[in-house]
């Protein structure tokens, strides 16, 4: 009889790889253009191309978030912002796993309401502002609806489609070793939509940023968004420019977190 | 009584958007006495994989009845366990996690989860892989789990569906002496779904040979060959005279089939 471990050598052996050398390369070449960026924003309106009145330079955004973060009431209005999207993120979650969960194991429920849905994902929530507004208010209310509105549609519809499209043949293989239906949602649906859920909850984290930020520049008391619009009228582009990087760095980062949590747990469809 | 019990059996499909019906299998009559390896062989299409998930209890009969040790067949039960065709392990789960997967769908308290696990995961000579990932393992470790997975509930019955049809012709022939090895130890009555001749003869000690339109038994071939088996036995002139024999049945079903076509 042949051995047992004839076919059993791992799959993969480690290799020496020196494919490090290649995103360290890419990196030098990155920073090397946004340096290249950077002085050239800095000399242009010194040298007559462009207007510095409507460009400012980096020294000058520099400056200016310095200013922000010592002078500008800048927590405060951060922490506002912060509370809308997260009131609003946290009613998404809590309202559109459960309905994608419904969904996604229920066909009536999904022939019901998928189309209607469908829609509402594609039609831009932002649009709905003015009557939120009228209906909420201008406090911290209608943002966070907003925000809710833009995050719960990808979240719902992600995870539906992980719930609906699990492989037929894990299922049959669980009801071949008797898992009752709970076992199944348990033990396949849910370790197995895992994946779509993340990757609704990252689309969701854009739109949730973009809500807050619309929704106090349409009208608000107070926020980021309101310190942009401020700004804008004011024309102070350098400090225009500090608050829109802080949005987007917030943003960026938020979702690079949960690819990566993403990833993870996505590990096992690599190969 | 025999383990096995299935008479007068046929299963209908509604074919899909129309009220038409089509029998995958009828009047299939077949006992299985208790400890027998029984091999069924037949070109696709012949409803061999179709009888198998009826005896499972994953698929609904039309007509007829299954019984085993007297009692019907009306779903799945812990007294039978599939290997399947494709390995279906759970993506996120180790080696050990899959194995233990049935165990925890039938509330197993025959002792350590763990244990029970582990010894059927050395049994398919995978010791060292148990923390592996599925996808970090070869086609034929997926299907090594697959098998330490069923055994693992210690069923009465062993149904198998081409579980080594995706496999290498090497791989193949090694994975069926493991097979019998494994088997050869407690020896369950084992069903094995199989369109490779080679494989038939050589794990069965009877062979049934399946025809189609509508799947029936043709013919049901004893196997006296001497166990245990190894490689050698693929030589002798017993094996020889077997898979002349079930190569003409096959051929037949191949020569209707064409002739099938030339009419239509």
């Amino acid at each position: 009889m042949r051995s047992a471990e004839m076919t059993a050598a791992p799959a993969e052996a480690k290799q020496v790889s020196f494919s490090f050398l290649y995103p360290s390369r890419s990196a030098v070449v990155g920073t090397l253009a946004v340096l290249l960026f950077l002085v050239l924003w800095q000399v242009a309106p010194s040298m007559g191309w462009v207007n510095g009145r409507f460009t400012s330079r980096p020294t000058e955004v520099f400056l200016a978030a310095i200013d922000i973060f010592r002078n500008d009431n800048f927590l405060y209005h951060a922490r506002i912002s912060l509370t809308e999207f997260v009131a609003g993120f946290a009613l998404a979650i809590v309202v559109s796993i459960p309905l994608g969960v419904l969904l996604g194991t229920s066909k009536i429920a999904r022939y019901l309401i998928d189309p209607p849905l469908m829609a509402l994902y594609i039609a831009p929530t932002l649009v709905l502002l003015p009557i939120l507004v009228i209906w909420l208010g201008i406090d911290m209310a209608p943002k966070i609806a907003v925000v809710f509105l833009g995050a719960v549609f990808p979240i719902v519809l992600n995870t539906m489609a992980g719930m609906s499209e699990a492989d037929p043949k894990l299922l049959r293989m669980a009801r071949s070793f008797g898992a009752s239906k709970f076992d199944i949602f348990s033990r396949v649906l849910v370790p197995g939509s895992l994946p779509a859920l993340l990757t609704g909850i990252r689309l969701a984290v854009g739109r949730a940023v973009l809500g807050v930020v619309v929704g106090e520049l349409f009208v608000s008391q107070a926020g980021i968004g309101y310190q942009l619009n401020l700004y804008g009228q004011a024309m102070r582009i350098d400090r225009l420019l500090v608050y829109a990087l802080v949005v987007s760095a917030f943003g960026y980062t938020l979702t690079i977190l949960v690819r990566s949590v993403e990833n993870k747990v996505r590990d096992w469809r690599s190969k | 009584m025999a383990q096995i019990e299935i008479r007068d059996l046929g299963i209908d499909y509604r074919k899909p958007k129309s009220d038409e019906v089509f029998s995958a299998v009828d009047g299939v009559a077949l006992s299985v006495e208790k400890g027998e390896f029984v091999t069924i062989v037949g070109s696709s299409g012949c409803g061999k994989s179709t009888l198998l998930m009826a005896v499972a209890g994953l698929v609904a009969l039309s007509r007829g009845s299954i019984r085993i040790d007297g009692k019907d067949v009306t779903g799945p039960g812990p007294d039978r366990a599939v290997v399947f065709q494709e390995a279906s392990l759970l993506p996120w789960r180790s080696v050990r996690g899959n194995v233990k997967f049935g165990l925890e769908m039938q509330r197993w308290s025959g002792g350590n989860l763990d244990e029970q696990a582990m010894q059927m995961i050395r049994l398919v000579g995978l010791g060292r892989f148990s923390d592996y990932q599925p996808h970090q393992l070869s086609g034929g470790m997926r299907q090594r789990v697959n098998i330490a997975r069923a055994l693992a509930v210690d069923p009465e019955v062993l149904l198998m569906d081409e579980p080594f049809g995706a496999l290498d012709a090497q791989t193949r022939e090694i994975m069926g002496t493991e097979l019998l090895r494994i088997w050869e130890r407690d020896k369950k009555t084992a069903l094995f779904v199989t369109h490779d001749i080679d494989e038939a003869i050589f794990l069965a000690d009877k062979i049934v040979v399946m025809g189609r339109n509508p799947g029936h038994i043709k013919e049901v071939i004893k196997v006296d060959l001497p166990r245990p088996r190894d490689e050698e036995v693929l030589d002798s002139e017993d094996f020889h005279n077997l898979r002349k024999r079930l190569r003409a049945h096959l051929a037949e079903d191949m020569s209707s089939m064409q002739l099938v076509q030339e009419v239509a």
